[in-house]
């Protein structure tokens, strides 16, 4: 009895609050089905550290040591996973779609100077802006390379960012956009890539990113070391594995360990809504920057593009590709735009690595 | 250590105009490797005869004498000593071909 009326003494209001913030990802989850494997595991865990006297803190926060703080193994992992799903055919047989990747980074640089404008210090800054990425992955191996102070916002912002992609995405797309333009229809021209493409690819793009950004080599290493078990065609067995087994562990454990960063103390601060306010901004620009870039190659290019395609090039993958489709599909039904997306999301995927690399490049550089 | 925002705003420029040039050079280089690699693989099918190619043209040898070919490729004489078999029913060993000439359009008007 002692115990209980000890505990329920220690309960603090802002302990209750992320009780609350945690409550609301598990509705999110759940009630919403926003990103579920990862939100449901934050909301718990932020629920789980912010009882009073928690003794699963330590767990979680040596599990935070060994995957995260240490070499951010977990999301390095996660990535080979996420390199053995993803199909880079609609890239290949087109591969001006990169360029939509390149313009859907505008929200990273944007962000920069906004976290700058608000007074961010140097290397937090460039953390926060990292979430313009859309990239869970990519933001908590830059925040946690470049010491930020302030890796759990940003994971927690990046993360449920890109579970709100449907929502926070289509009225931007529509303000930027006629009907007209959503009514584009695009052929696709499906050519067969050859294996050896396919498995020279991920070969090829470590090596030049290894070149160009060798501090994002681990990230793109991993991914398309992922890439190319998926289409090697000898390591099936192992393909699957990465693509379920160890994609599903590893989340399951990312997701807990954000939440260690949760703890009242340490996120319920005016900079957290600042970090929140930032990557909401970061997703914004990056949308419309792809869907700009669209319109302005629209002004050159006798057979015309969609320019809700631009939007897919935020590497939150496979969502925006199918938040762009089924847009497509609103305005006609008869608009199949999913391959393209496709091809503009996993080109998004390959330059969020390509930023967050360059990032990393410019702030150990300059003071990091 | 603070950073100021025209310090920031050249960074930021810079970043893009990069992240643009590599996903270019990207581009260019999956437009390159596709070509090559499909080039090599032209060259590999040419030289190691395929399985599935049609006999017909050794057909031809049965005839002890080549075929001339006159404006025309040996893929279409193949098809069109197939399709020459199949329409008389003459199996293609007891078939002999002196020579398959592309007609000129003079020649095909013949019917006028």
């Amino acid at each position: 009895m002692e115990v209980l009326y000890e505990t329920l003494l220690a309960i603090t209001w802002p302990q209750v609050a992320m009780w609350a913030i945690g409550g609301l990802l598990i509705y999110l989850a759940i009630a919403k089905e926003m990103e579920p494997t990862l939100l449901l595991p934050m909301g718990f865990g932020a629920i789980l550290v912010n009882l009073p006297l928690s003794g699963a803190a330590s767990v979680i926060e040596h599990l935070f040591d060994i995957g995260i703080a240490g070499h951010e193994l977990f999301p390095l992992i996660l990535f080979i996973g996420i390199g053995a799903m993803i199909d880079f055919e609609p890239l290949l047989t087109n591969p001006k779609l990169m360029f939509f990747g390149a313009a859907a980074q505008f929200g990273i640089f944007f962000t920069l100077c906004a976290a700058s404008f608000f007074g961010f210090e140097l290397n937090d800054a460039a953390s926060i802006a990292i979430i313009g990425a859309a990239d869970g992955p990519t933001s908590i191996f830059v925040a946690q390379e470049l010491n930020s102070n302030y890796l759990a916002p940003i994971m927690v912002a990046a993360y449920s960012y890109m579970a709100l992609v449907p929502i926070v995405q289509p009225p931007i797309i529509k303000l930027c956009t006629t009907k007209a333009e959503r009514k584009i229809r695009m052929v696709y021209k499906g050519k067969a890539v050859s294996k050896r493409t396919k498995i020279l690819f991920p070969i090829i793009i470590t090596a030049i990113v290894g070149l160009v950004a060798p501090d994002a080599v681990a990230l793109i290493g991993f991914l398309m070391f992922g890439n190319l078990i998926r289409e090697c065609g000898v390591l099936n067995s192992l393909s699957e594995t990465a693509q379920k087994v160890l994609a599903n562990l590893i989340t399951i454990f990312l997701g807990i360990t954000i939440a260690s960063q949760m703890k009242a103390d340490e996120f319920l601060k005016v900079d957290t809504f600042i970090i929140l306010g930032l990557g909401l901004v970061a997703f914004v620009v990056d949308t419309f920057g792809g869907v700009m870039l669209a319109k302005i190659m629209n002004l050159f290019l006798k057979e015309k593009i969609n320019p809700m395609i631009g939007a897919a090039g935020i590497s939150a993958f496979p969502m925006s590709a199918r938040v762009v489709h089924k847009l497509g599909l609103e305005e006609d039904n008869q608009n199949f735009l999913l391959m393209h997306s496709i091809g503009v999301n996993v080109s998004g995927q390959v330059a969020s690595v390509i930023a967050g690399g360059l990032i990393l490049a410019f702030f150990r550089g300059i003071g990091g | 250590m603070k950073m100021p925002i025209t310090e920031a705003l050249t960074i930021a420029v810079i970043g893009i105009c990069v992240v643009m040039m590599i996903l270019a050079i990207i581009a260019v280089l999956i437009i390159l490797l596709s070509k090559v690699i499909r080039a090599i693989e032209k060259l590999i099918a040419k030289k190691t005869p395929a399985p599935a190619a049609p006999q017909p043209v050794p057909a031809a040898v049965v005839t002890d004498r080549e075929v001339e070919l006159i404006g025309t490729d040996e893929k279409t004489a193949a098809v069109i000593m197939a399709i020459v078999s199949k329409k008389s029913d003459i199996p293609l060993e007891k078939l002999s071909f002196k020579s398959i000439r592309l007609m000129d359009n003079d020649e095909k008007g013949g019917n006028k």
